[in-house]
């Protein structure tokens, strides 16, 4: 795995927070740098995921798929297979040992989608923590399935009003909050952002993914894979599906960022790739965020609340403009097509988010020859995305149904008051 | 200018440029410089404001929306400083927009704008160093933070590169709610003094002529800053500006 020099991949990273969080970044990175050389720790963290999240997860192959595209052979790396239904847990496992180890009794966490949100509220519920998670208002409204499991699971879910109501403002609110909770509280960041050490933090235990993923390459093709193709928000699935192979100049890394609508400003979420993202620092972090000449963060898009985020892990902006890692981005668009292709020819529902890494992944498959393989990292499950999948599908039955599921809400509700 | 140690405590207040519009900044100025503040920052607003809370938050979100940015902050500096001599104005700002306006030039234009000291919540002292021989050649004052938290060992390092005074975080958390202000507290400042001779600025959770009384002898500086806001914002600058006069009154600092 890559490894920072004092927090900074190239000119990105480092550690801008207000002074009140330094103690506790300093207190992480100190047990970090104690356990990430432990193999002992490893061992305990990888049983953790095996007995509680079901790892290894499989690579399958997706023949059908592949046969149709007619170019290189298709395997997913199957993330959505985990427990919560996504890669998050992984990460939010790894960051509950150390949760234990600190001996703190609360957990805070911004989400975008919702699955590190709920990841995180499996953990606090497994662990007997106390958890609050931040969310943007209208993210809440896009994913309000995961919100009900959150509070279901007792974690307090708390919107948030300013702002664009996405991704990047719970993360300002989640920082907020640990300003003033930091001596009994450890903030669970879901991605591979923020200040160090975080960004190395959560590439470590999502590198699990890519481990797994070169030892079953060798075993089910023979070989390392041609490329491995991820989307992109925050970067942390990237980073779990690319760490194991940074130094395999031949396997080519390529990660997917939300083309949205348009190139134009606030349309997308594309930090990346040129004429985008540009060197800043906000959020605790430097790296390449979408800003104006004033150095305000943008508004973004993505149809995936996951990918709705104005920054990117310091690593990857790091590592795509050494060029080890290739940008690319796929539109609302493209993602949905690629969302019903492969529901159809392989019985798989993935997220929107992971969608985005199967278009991208798709049409650099199209232009390779068939003895070449691609995997794709499928980070999540898309149950969670019925309302919007709904919208981009519309089927009359769907709307009556929801409209006759609301009465019956209703009906419910003025029982209960009528009691 | 900055106060000496001891001097009688003196309330800083705050001004968000943009916030209610560009063209009202100048006059709130004028009111609060009238009602005998003599210390001010000029808050360049930010999308992303990870250290304050929610007046202020909203505040800088209403300030974009008008125009509000570090040329503007500039400008309004230049306007105010010229025509306040004896005010004294302190550019607060979040890295990002000084960063993109590229850190070297914002401090030779903070400074030629009659910027007197700056104070940037996530700017670690770190980052400060080494600028600090430019910093002392343009006489601009980089106002640290240092929080309950913070180690002695951090105090020391911060104290050696702050000028014009330190600002002492009283409480966890961010702006915008009340402060205890008991013996920790008390025992608190007693520990930042022995690091520093510079005066100290008490920030956090200062809402009320009480809290101004109960800082008067601990400190030469307190900043009156989101109340202000909220007056602002829910009075209009004219009645803020009375409501500071009144304040200083009440709290014996007139």
């Amino acid at each position: 795995m890559i490894r920072s020099d004092k927090g900074y991949f190239g000119e990105f990273g480092g550690r801008y927070v207000p002074e009140i969080l330094l103690p506790a970044l300093t207190e992480l990175e100190e047990m970090f740098e104690q356990l990430r050389d432990d193999p002992s720790f490893w061992q305990e963290y990888v049983g953790l995921c095996q007995e509680f999240s079901g790892r290894p997860t499989p690579l399958t192959p997706l023949r059908r798929l592949s046969k149709e595209l007619g170019g290189a052979q298709i395997w997913l790396k199957r993330e959505d297979l985990n427990h919560s239904g996504a890669h998050k847990v992984n990460n939010v496992l790894g960051q509950g040992l150390l949760v234990q180890r600190m001996g703190k009794k609360r957990v805070i966490a911004e989400t975008g989608a919702g699955q590190h949100g709920l990841a995180t509220a499996i953990m606090a519920a497994r662990l007997g923590l106390q958890a609050t998670i931040y969310m943007g208002a209208d993210d809440i409204e896009r994913q309000y399935s995961n919100v009900f499991w959150m509070r279901q699971l007792g974690s307090e879910v708390v919107g948030v009003e300013t702002g664009n109501r996405t991704l990047k403002e719970a993360l300002d609110e989640a920082l907020r909050d640990w300003a003033a909770s930091v001596e009994d509280t450890h903030y669970v960041l879901g991605t591979a952002c923020g200040p160090a050490p975080f960004p190395e933090l959560v590439s470590y235990f999502q590198s699990v993914i890519s481990i797994e993923m070169k030892e079953q390459a060798l075993a089910q093709i023979g070989r390392l894979p041609d490329e491995v193709v991820a989307c992109v928000g925050g970067g942390s699935n990237a980073m779990g599906a690319f760490g194991a192979f940074l130094e395999d100049e031949e396997v080519k890394l390529v990660g997917v960022e939300a083309g949205g609508l348009s190139l134009k400003d606030g349309e997308h979420s594309v930090r990346m790739m040129a004429n985008t993202g540009e060197p800043g620092i906000a959020q605790g972090y430097k790296t390449l965020f979408l800003q104006n000449d004033d150095g305000q963060l943008g508004d973004t898009h993505s149809i995936a609340a996951g990918l709705d985020y104005v920054g990117v892990s310091p690593i990857l902006a790091h590592l795509s403009q050494t060029g080890r890692v290739v940008p690319e981005a796929a539109s609302d668009k493209e993602v949905t097509e690629a969302f019903s292709l492969l529901m159809k020819t392989e019985g798989i529902i993935p997220a929107l988010e992971s969608s985005h890494g199967l278009a991208g992944g798709f049409k650099r498959a199209k232009t390779m020859r068939p003895d070449q393989h691609v995997i794709i990292n499928l980070s999540g499950r898309g149950d969670k995305d019925i309302f919007n999948i709904a919208k981009a599908f519309p089927q009359p039955e769907w709307t009556e149904f929801l409209q006759r599921e609301a009465d019956r809400a209703r009906e419910l509700d003025a029982a209960k008051k009528g009691e | 200018m900055f106060p000496k140690q001891n001097d009688k405590l003196q309330v800083m207040s705050h001004a968000i440029v943009g916030f209610p519009s560009l063209d009202a900044n100048e006059h709130a100025i004028d009111g609060l410089v009238a009602s005998g503040v003599k210390m001010i920052e000029l808050q360049v607003p930010f999308s992303d404001p990870v250290a304050d809370g929610h007046t202020i938050a909203n505040a800088c979100h209403e300030a974009l929306k008008t125009g509000g940015s570090v040329r503007e902050t500039l400008k309004l500096c230049k306007t105010v400083s010229s025509k306040h001599p004896d005010a004294t104005f302190i550019l607060m700002s979040y890295l990002n927009p000084l960063y993109r306006y590229g850190l070297e030039q914002l401090f030779r234009d903070a400074a030629a704008a009659g910027f007197k000291g700056m104070i940037i919540p996530d700017m670690p002292v770190e980052e400060y160093e080494q600028y600090m021989p430019l910093l002392d050649e343009l006489g601009l004052a980089p106002i640290l933070l240092v929080t309950p938290n913070t180690s002695d060992e951090r105090v020391a390092r911060i104290a050696k590169s702050a000028r014009g005074m330190v600002y002492v975080v009283s409480r966890m958390g961010v702006t915008g709610k009340q402060t205890q202000w008991g013996d920790d507290f008390k025992a608190y400042v007693k520990r930042i003094r022995q690091h520093t001779d510079l005066p100290l600025s008490i920030g956090f959770g200062v809402r009320s002529a009480d809290d101004l009384k109960d800082l008067t002898g601990v400190a030469e500086v307190a900043a009156f800053c989101s109340r202000y806001i909220e007056w602002q914002r829910d009075l209009g600058s004219d009645t803020a500006a009375a409501n500071m006069k009144q304040l200083l009154v009440d709290s014996e600092l007139a």
